[in-house]
């Protein structure tokens, strides 16, 4: 058995472990702007990551817009989640798979439609001064809105299919037990169904908020150059300055903040649901 | 039947998958010339003026491998100590192209390994690199709503256009350059070019992700004014935006395109021949019918309808700056972040 997971695991290793160490190695040397970087072990670019309010303002504006995106697609994903959890017969699959289209169709594809849709002349501009509701464009684009917007569309279809299989393994009977004993329907919700589900919930929004943190394309097409997210600039350091030890310790710094907000997160509710 | 069993599977996916990857740098021909360009309306000029037209009837097979102009700039720089390279030609900007023949990385051109050399008009002439196209990066402006032509730089910070002033972000570089000459700052320092963006954030000047989206908000009226080459201005105008460009009276940053030969490319000759087709009369017109921009070679013809539309006049053309690319090179880096943390910040 151990000798099947080998391949992937060497797979895994030299694909993720080596590139991830190879850039570790990278964030502790100095840039250089003819030869990219000089070999030396610093922190200075942690340091100036950290301390420089220019980075905490685009790490707190990222934390910001996924928490903000987390919140809001659970709110939005529970309620088709149960519906298609708890629907039955052959609707149930094609509604399923309906829910994974969207997931077909890349990032930036999917952002170069909300382009379409948003810019000055776009769909729904044009379409609210054709209605008269509107005589001057709304700037839809290139706004924090827009970003949110577009996030939470692409994240929602991971919610759904999270929270659909954890409340599908939740006993209908329970929901009625609980109707019987006298529980409202907001009761049954919030005392049975709710705390019952948190797995399910915990796991989705790990998800969302990984997936939200690390956003790159959206927050790049919709957000405009104006608007500071950390994955475009990690690749802004790599791609435009060429200052690979300093994106490097960005992109570390990221993954690190990512884990931690989501352990401390996924703690927080669980020993909450234990205690209550 | 033969049995394939999920361990067999796993072995032969686990074999192929290896010598895919081992394989890959023997594919490369002879023959095979792998050049590193833009892609987009350029690459699709580069595939049917140069390469179709006159490389493949002469028996090379051109793959073009298509990325941005940094990452192509970081190659040449990083590969120049391997004894075999990725591409056997590079097109970059000048600015860019500087970087990688000061470390050494590009072969050096002459009339002997590139026929067409001695055309090269004389104040493109490289050690290193034949210019491929140029232009200026010029003021562009909508003539249906700004109807005095603009001849000063000055103009660009006019607080009649407040919220109508457009810049590329993409263009960090030329629009700091112009914000350092309107603040008393010569190329060579770019000093005072903080306190221009400064002033261009203050007229709430709309910041651009690309040049489409520069193109895109001339047309919708978004902005009125801004600084993108004057071939663009051109394109654009014949795609029907009222536009006018101006080479302004303090001078403007040139626009100059260039290829080179990676020392380590695996077919030498093959780049040599690329640079020699690049230089072409015809693909030089065909760029300047398509694109705007201007001929680099002496022998290069256009019509005088073209010429009179894209050229500049003699005084236009002296008064085009003469970036110190030295510096540029040694301050992209910070000049982005001033750029970033004034715009963006």
């Amino acid at each position: 058995m151990a000798k099947l997971v080998l391949p992937a695991g060497i797979l895994v290793l030299l694909l993720l472990g080596a590139p991830m160490l190879l850039m570790l190695r990278y964030s502790f040397n100095i840039f250089d702007p003819l030869y990219l970087m000089k070999t030396a072990f610093t922190w200075e670019n942690y340091a100036k990551a950290v301390a420089d309010p220019y980075y905490q303002k685009i790490l707190t504006t990222t934390i910001v817009v996924a928490l903000t995106c987390t919140v809001l697609t659970t709110l939005l994903a529970y309620g088709p989640a149960y519906w298609l959890a708890r629907m039955e017969g052959r609707w149930k699959s094609k509604l399923t798979i309906l829910t994974m289209f969207p997931l077909l169709v890349g990032g930036v594809v999917r952002s170069a439609g909300y382009l379409a849709l948003l810019s000055t002349d776009g769909l729904v501009n044009a379409s609210l001064r054709g209605l008269g509701i509107i005589s001057e464009p709304l700037q839809l684009l290139y706004t924090p809105g827009a970003v949110i917007f577009a996030t939470v569309g692409i994240v929602l279809p991971y919610m759904i299919l999270t929270l659909a299989s954890v409340i599908e393994s939740i006993p209908r009977q329970v929901e009625e037990a609980a109707a019987n004993l006298g529980a409202r329907p907001a009761q049954s919700f919030f005392r049975v169904l709710m705390p019952l589900s948190l797995p399910g919930v915990l796991a989705g929004a790990t998800l969302v908020f990984i997936l939200c943190m690390n956003a790159y394309a959206t927050p790049l097409l919709l957000g405009g150059p104006q608007f500071q997210m950390m994955a475009p600039a990690v690749y802004e350091q790599f791609a435009r300055a060429s200052n690979w030890p300093f994106g490097a310790a960005l992109a570390f710094i990221l993954l690190i903040v990512t884990v931690v907000l989501t352990s401390l997160g996924s703690s927080v509710i669980a020993k909450r649901y234990k205690a209550g | 039947m033969t049995s394939f069993t999920r361990r067999s599977f796993l072995a032969t996916a686990s074999a192929a998958s290896a010598f895919g990857l081992l394989s890959s740098p023997g594919i490369a021909q002879s023959k095979d010339l792998v050049v590193g360009t833009w892609g987009g309306t350029f690459g699709d000029l580069l595939k049917e003026n140069v390469d179709e037209a006159i490389l493949e009837p002469a028996g090379w097979n051109v793959l073009q491998e298509v990325s941005g102009p940094v990452p192509r700039r970081t190659k040449l720089i990083t590969e120049r100590t391997q004894r075999r390279g990725s591409m056997d030609a590079a097109l970059l900007a000048d600015f860019d192209m500087h970087a990688a023949a000061k470390v050494g990385a590009l072969e050096e051109l002459n009339a002997d390994n590139v026929a067409s050399y001695n055309n090269i008009l004389p104040f493109l002439q490289k050690k290193h690199s034949v210019p491929l196209i140029y232009s200026a990066h010029a003021i562009v402006y909508r003539k249906d709503l700004i109807t005095t032509p603009p001849e000063s730089i000055a103009e660009l910070w006019n607080p009649a256009y407040k919220g109508k002033i457009g810049l590329s972000d993409f263009l960090y570089t030329s629009n700091m350059a112009y914000s350092a000459i309107a603040n008393g700052g010569t190329l060579s320092d770019f000093e005072g070019a903080e306190k221009g963006v400064q002033q261009w954030k203050d007229l709430d000047a709309k910041l651009l992700p690309s040049t489409e989206a520069v193109g895109q908000a001339l047309s919708s009226g978004d902005i009125w004014i801004t600084i993108i080459s004057a071939a663009r201005g051109y394109s654009w105008n014949k795609s029907g935006i009222d536009l006018g460009w101006v080479i302004p009276e303090e001078g403007a940053f040139p626009a100059v395109y260039e290829a080179a030969v990676p020392k380590n490319a695996r077919n030498t000759d093959g780049g040599m021949a690329y640079m020699d087709a690049l230089l072409n009369p015809r693909a030089q017109a065909a760029f300047a019918e398509k694109m705007g921009y201007l001929p680099t070679v002496k022998n290069g013809s256009i019509s005088p309808e073209l010429e009179a539309q894209i050229g500049f006049t003699q005084a236009e053309q002296n008064r085009l700056w003469q970036p110190d690319l030295d510096f540029i090179m040694e301050n992209q880096a910070s000049m982005l972040d001033s750029w970033n943390r004034t715009l963006k910040g």
